[in-house]
């Protein structure tokens, strides 16, 4: 078996200068910014050089980017490649995700081919996701577009009876599939360690020959490439910061802090709604037509256990988005024997619900949920479709975008319409599709060109569902999808319900502890009940996290670290307690909804960033907090 | 696999130096129509990351080095030949005000019209570029840790493990350091290089030679408003406040309209337990002129780094069997003018030379790398050092800046050598108990310096013994590390210390300042370490 494994250069994000943004021309300097190999790619190395050691065969590597991007192919030399591949054009340049998964697939294709002498019993092996980008679709958009199944998330794999059988992560689970047909695509999560290179490899790699190709050499057809073959495009870039810096109030109290809590989690959160009534107050143009014509579609996605709330979110949004195009709302359901949860996407908002039952699509697999989906947008035509991002969303909605000329936005954190003049070309109603990039350092809005039909992943927990309301009328429209076995491509090996690891991005409360607990008998004693009580008061998930000077001093796994060298954190409500504050921290967790700083040093940088703080010892406060929290979830 | 790599040449370390003496001599090796080729590694993760200086630049040394470098047309090239010096101001800095010294009262070797003010790390980028087109090999991420020596003297280095964790077990990533051996290895780690120091000492190059001295150097560069008070083609040198009685001084360099770096150096024979360079440099930048120049600024870098300061009777024999030491890891830092860049590159030069002969007899023994030494000994290096021999020691004998600085023009003429002592032994117990809260804090600073060190990975510094630490308590009150670290690796919490290893821009002022020597620094894994792009 060959390998050919997918890379990208991208700008070291752990180590952006103040003055890398031009915010006043809303662009980064990115000779600012030192470039490195993705992560994930690194990890995609990794998988490879190991899955090489136990099926050998020749390994390929591949990125597109400008000249200089031969950096990362001398370090992936120096892992485990044989070959390098550069493939690089200018023609190329400013291309979104369709535009760049296409000339990729023409050079895999050149690669089967040229190298590996047209022999399709091959690998592509790629990371996950970007951190530039950030949007995860690149790799199932290559896959679509080779017409070849794929597996996300991968983690491990094993070899049973000469078969491939690799592990991947799920939201509800752990499963493992094995692919049917060859060639197949891999994206790889975190799963070990990077590699490091050895001298003598790097010496050699350094001996290489780079093959260079031209979007002519790999035969690129020039309307899909570059600038010309997006189908989004940037509208504008902006700082998350908050303008405003935040005025700390401190409270003495515990019971009241509890309730400040409250207040501002409740008048924060129907601030949001105040912030989709914007939307909502959108009003087409008397005497324009809409740039985009159809109804506004959520990818309602189930599983085992039900709706995932997040459909409903959609569904919310949606509603607003479809009153004002004066349009119709819809669900589309996929699975096997899902008819009764059609009733409750209507109870929920959807004025219609296209119904896909099919053996075939009892358990997700990206094929035939890709085709089923494909067939409803190609016979129905909506304008807008809304998927979840969450894991299954992110490695659905590009191959459904990318089947169906749709521009794609990944993991967007506000929805909205609006009229937009840009480059002698009137938009009016179109959707304006906002979202984090670059690890969150900075926001983009990006809004849908060269296409029929707008699609969007929206971060589960930032947009709001509407009341349940089971009188609401609605149609229920069924679809048989004429599927095939066959063309599946993987075939679940097993699956395992775990309950879900959750990852600290996606906890809606986090309890941080920092040096100032001093011991993991208090951090044990009281973060973790108090990260407890908080959830349940609030009704969220919670979870613990630490600072690094915490986790240096063993009171908890590293990967709960919040902050430069740890993770980068968003939830609602962020507690911080005996955390110093120091700006590596700081860049962690600073945009988080509402903040809460518990320290007993006053001067603690941690209050600059506070919205509510608590001047006390430790030992005698988060009792008080928890107990007050616990009395507060009971009464409600 | 950890067999032993082959290379013709090895230099450890690619600053001005290294990159010197590799461009002197693959070009020498490619006129000659030889087939060697000349191998830099370096530890930092890119070229150019463990790079700070100044730096106003004297740019002879390149011209002769790279004769037209004046035509090329790159960014970098635009940008030296728009930095020239143009306004040259010393100033005496009391506590309220700034006195311009006339410019007759300046020395020359104090004047810098003319020189270039320049980035150190991009100059180094682009050397990279250079020495790369002519064929030399620069492989960066990897950090020696051991001279290997053979029978007749250095054989070559071994590398650093990469991919052990906390407790040094290997993880799954581990790769073992491997061993390269060269026909000659050129040492040019920069200031306070260690496997420098183990060839001086293991072969005994030291031998009569004074205690070789340090000044540590902070500075930030900072992004001003374009309406600002500085301007282009400005650099400024000011001594007195806020430290008089420390040998050193205050620099503002512009590096271009808007941007300029600000440095403060500091001879390490501070007596102050609880000095901390870092605030040091915040309370300079509080100065009524320093603050009016900088007004409106915002830090964009920081980053510290010692420079060897002890002059011509601290250098040791530069060569032996098989290997050469050039630029501040031999100590060529002109004491005098403050700088070491020109002297390093010079050295780098000749060692290219004198190596290039080498090959060309075939010969690496101590008897015809001596070459080396003689061709310093015939040139400006050796001259300009000599004719500063005694200048930091008469500085320092004249314990402030009030009778040093005129003590140390009649240097010259005080016969034989003035000693020296260890940097450490000039801690004493008195505390500067400064109180000033503005500017930046060290934490902030640390993190604009890029520095990232791998989580897991052992630390690189150690104590070899917490009775030091006691020792120091109870010696000096404070611990002196906790302030004179400019990272803020060293904390002592409840008495007990904790250390943050992955702070560390790799200055070691620890290692040379810890007044019971308890610190020890060791190279860190390959690739960590600070990530500067315009020290």
């Amino acid at each position: 078996m060959n390998y050919i494994v997918l890379i990208k250069q991208v700008p070291d994000i752990r180590n952006i200068p103040p003055d890398a943004w031009d915010w006043e021309k809303g662009t980064l300097r990115r000779g600012m910014l030192d470039t490195v190999c993705n992560e994930l790619d690194r990890q995609a190395l990794a998988f490879t050089a190991a899955l090489r050691r136990e099926h050998d065969g020749q390994v390929v590597v591949l990125t597109m980017g400008p000249p200089f991007a031969t950096e990362v192919l001398r370090y992936a030399l120096s892992i485990c490649a044989d070959r390098a591949v550069l493939l690089t054009d200018r023609k190329l340049g400013g291309a979104d995700t369709p535009a760049t998964a296409y000339p990729l697939s023409q050079s895999i294709r050149k690669i089967e081919k040229e190298i590996f002498g047209g022999d399709r019993d091959y690998l592509i092996i790629t990371g996950m996701q970007s951190v530039d980008g950030d949007t995860a679709q690149v790799p199932p958009q290559v896959a679509e577009e080779l017409g070849i199944p794929h597996i996300a998330y991968a983690t491990s794999f094993r070899f049973a009876d000469g078969a491939l059988q690799v592990a991947r992560i799920t939201r509800v689970g752990k499963e493992v599939v094995s692919p049917t047909s060859y060639p197949a695509l891999i994206t790889v999560t975190n799963w070990t360690e990077p590699p490091f290179a050895s001298f003598h490899r790097t010496v050699w790699a350094f001996d290489q020959e780079i093959v260079n190709w031209s979007a002519a050499d790999v035969e690129a057809d020039p309307g899909r490439i570059g600038l010309t073959g997006s189908r989004t495009t940037v509208n504008r870039i902006f700082s998350p910061k908050d303008v405003s810096t935040k005025n700390c109030e401190y409270v003495t109290d515990m019971g009241r802090l509890a309730v400040k809590i409250r207040e501002i989690y409740d008048a924060k959160l129907s601030s949001q709604g105040a912030a989709e009534e914007v939307g909502e107050q959108y009003r087409l143009p008397q005497d324009r037509t809409p740039t985009f014509h159809g109804e506004v579609w959520v990818y309602a996605e189930a599983d085992e256990s039900g709706l995932h709330p997040a459909a409903f979110e959609l569904l919310g949004r949606a509603a607003a988005l479809a009153r004002s195009l004066n349009e119709q709302v819809a669900a589309v359901l996929l699975g096997s024997g899902v008819d009764a949860l059609a009733r409750e996407l209507i109870a929920y908002g959807a004025d219609k619900v296209y119904l896909a039952e099919h053996d075939l699509l009892g358990h997700f697999s990206p094929l035939p949920y890709t085709e089923t989906i494909g067939d409803l947008i190609g016979r129905y035509r909506p304008q807008i479709v809304l998927f979840a991002a969450t894991p299954l969303g992110r490695e659905l909605a590009p191959r459904v975008a990318y089947r169906t000329n749709s521009g794609l936005t990944a993991d967007c954190t506000a929805l909205d319409l609006i009229d937009l003049k840009r480059a002698g070309k009137e938009y009016t109603g179109i959707l304006r599709q906002t979202r984090p990039a670059l690890g969150g350092n900075i926001m983009a809005s990006i809004i849908t060109q060269n296409a029929d039909i707008q699609m969007s992943t929206a971060r589960p927990g930032v947009l709001k569902a509407l009341p349940r309301d089971d009188s609401r009328q609605g149609e229920i429209i069924e679809y048989t999808p004429q599927l095939a076995a066959e063309r599946v491509g993987v075939s679940l090996v097993s699956f395992e319900p775990v309950q879900a690891t959750a990852e600290l991005s996606d906890a809606g409360v986090i309890v941080t502890g920092g040096a100032g607990l001093r011991t993991k008998e208090n951090y044990d004693a009281y973060i973790r009940p108090l990260a407890t009580e908080l959830g349940n008061f609030l009704g969220v998930e919670s979870m613990v996290g630490a600072s690094r000077a915490a986790v240096e001093r063993g009171m908890i796994d590293r990967g709960h670290q919040v902050g430069q060298t740890g993770q980068t954190v968003k939830p609602r409500v962020y507690v911080a307690v005996g955390v110093s504050g120091a700006v590596q921290h700081l860049t962690g967790m600073q945009s988080s909804d509402i903040i809460v700083a518990i320290n007993k040093d006053a001067k603690a940088p941690i209050f600059n960033v506070a919205d509510l703080g608590v001047v006390a010892s430790l030992e005698e406060t988060i009792p008080q907090l928890t107990e007050a929290l616990k009395a507060g979830a009971v009464q409600r | 696999m950890t067999g032993i790599n082959k290379v013709d040449v090895l230099i450890v370390g690619g600053g001005p130096a290294g990159l010197s003496a590799a461009i002197k001599l693959q070009q020498l090796l490619n006129a000659k129509g030889r087939p060697e080729r000349v191998a830099v590694i370096d530890k930092a993760e890119k070229a150019g990351q463990h790079i700070l200086s100044g730096l106003v630049f004297e740019p002879e040394a390149l011209t002769e080095l790279i004769p037209d470098w004046k035509e090329r047309k790159d960014p970098f090239v635009t940008k030296a030949l728009g930095s020239e010096v143009q306004i040259d101001d010393t100033l005496f800095l009391t506590k309220s005000r700034a006195i311009k010294l006339p410019a007759w009262i300046v020395p020359p070797y104090l004047r810098h019209r003319g020189d270039l003010a320049l980035s150190g790390a991009e100059m180094v980028r682009w050397l990279v570029t250079e020495a790369e087109s002519l064929g030399v090999r620069v492989y960066t991420g990897f950090a020696a840790v051991e001279v290997l020596y053979g029978e007749s003297g250095v054989r070559g280095v071994r590398l650093g493990d990469k991919g052990r964790d906390r407790e040094g077990h290997p993880q799954v990533n581990f790769v073992p350091g491997e061993a390269i051996e060269a026909k000659v290895t050129i040492f040019a780690e920069g200031s306070l290089g260690q496997l420098a120091e183990d060839v001086v000492q293991k072969m005994g190059l030291d031998r009569g030679r004074i205690h070789q001295i340090q000044s540590l150097g902070v500075k930030e560069v900072l992004k001003l408003p374009a309406d600002n008070a500085f301007g282009p083609n400005h650099v400024v040198h000011t001594f007195g406040f806020p430290l008089p009685d420390v040998f050193g001084g205050g620099t503002l360099y512009s590096l271009d309209k808007s941007t300029v770096a600000v440095a403060l150096v500091l001879a390490l024979d501070w007596k102050y337990a609880d000095l901390s360079p870092q605030q040091e440099l915040q309370v300079f930048k509080s100065h009524p002129y320093v603050a009016k120049m900088l007004e409106g600024g915002e830090v964009i870098a920081y980053g510290a780094k010692t420079l060897p300061e002890g002059g011509y009777f601290a250098l040791p024999q530069p060569y032996t069997g098989g290997a050469l030491v050039v630029g501040d890891a031999a100590g060529f830092t002109d004491v005098r003018k403050l700088k070491g860049w020109h002297n390093a590159m010079r050295s780098g030069m000749l060692a290219g030379q004198a190596v290039a002969e080498a090959i060309e007899q075939d010969d690496f023994s101590a008897g015809a790398l001596k070459r080396y030494g003689e061709l310093l000994e015939a040139g400006p290096v050796i001259a300009d050092l000599k004719r500063g021999r005694n200048y930091r020691q008469m500085f320092t004998k004249g314990r402030t800046v009030y009778l040093g600085a005129p003590l140390s023009l009649v240097q010259r003429f005080v016969p034989g050598r003035i000693k020296t002592e260890p940097d450490y032994l000039g801690t004493k117990r008195v505390l500067l108990e400064r109180d000033y809260r503005g500017g930046y804090d060290r934490l902030s600073d640390v993190a604009l310096s890029g520095t990232i060190h791998r989580e897991e990975e052992p630390s690189h510094i150690a104590i070899a013994d917490p009775d030091g630490c006691a020792a120091c308590l109870r010696d000096y009150g404070v611990h002196p590390c906790e302030y004179f670290c400019p990272a803020d690796v060293y904390r002592f919490e409840d008495g007990e210390l904790v250390l943050n290893p992955s702070n560390c821009v790799h200055c070691q002022t620890c290692r040379h300042k810890c007044p019971h020597q308890v610190i020890q620094w060791r190279v860190p894994e390959g690739g960590g370490g600070p990530k500067y792009k315009i020290m």
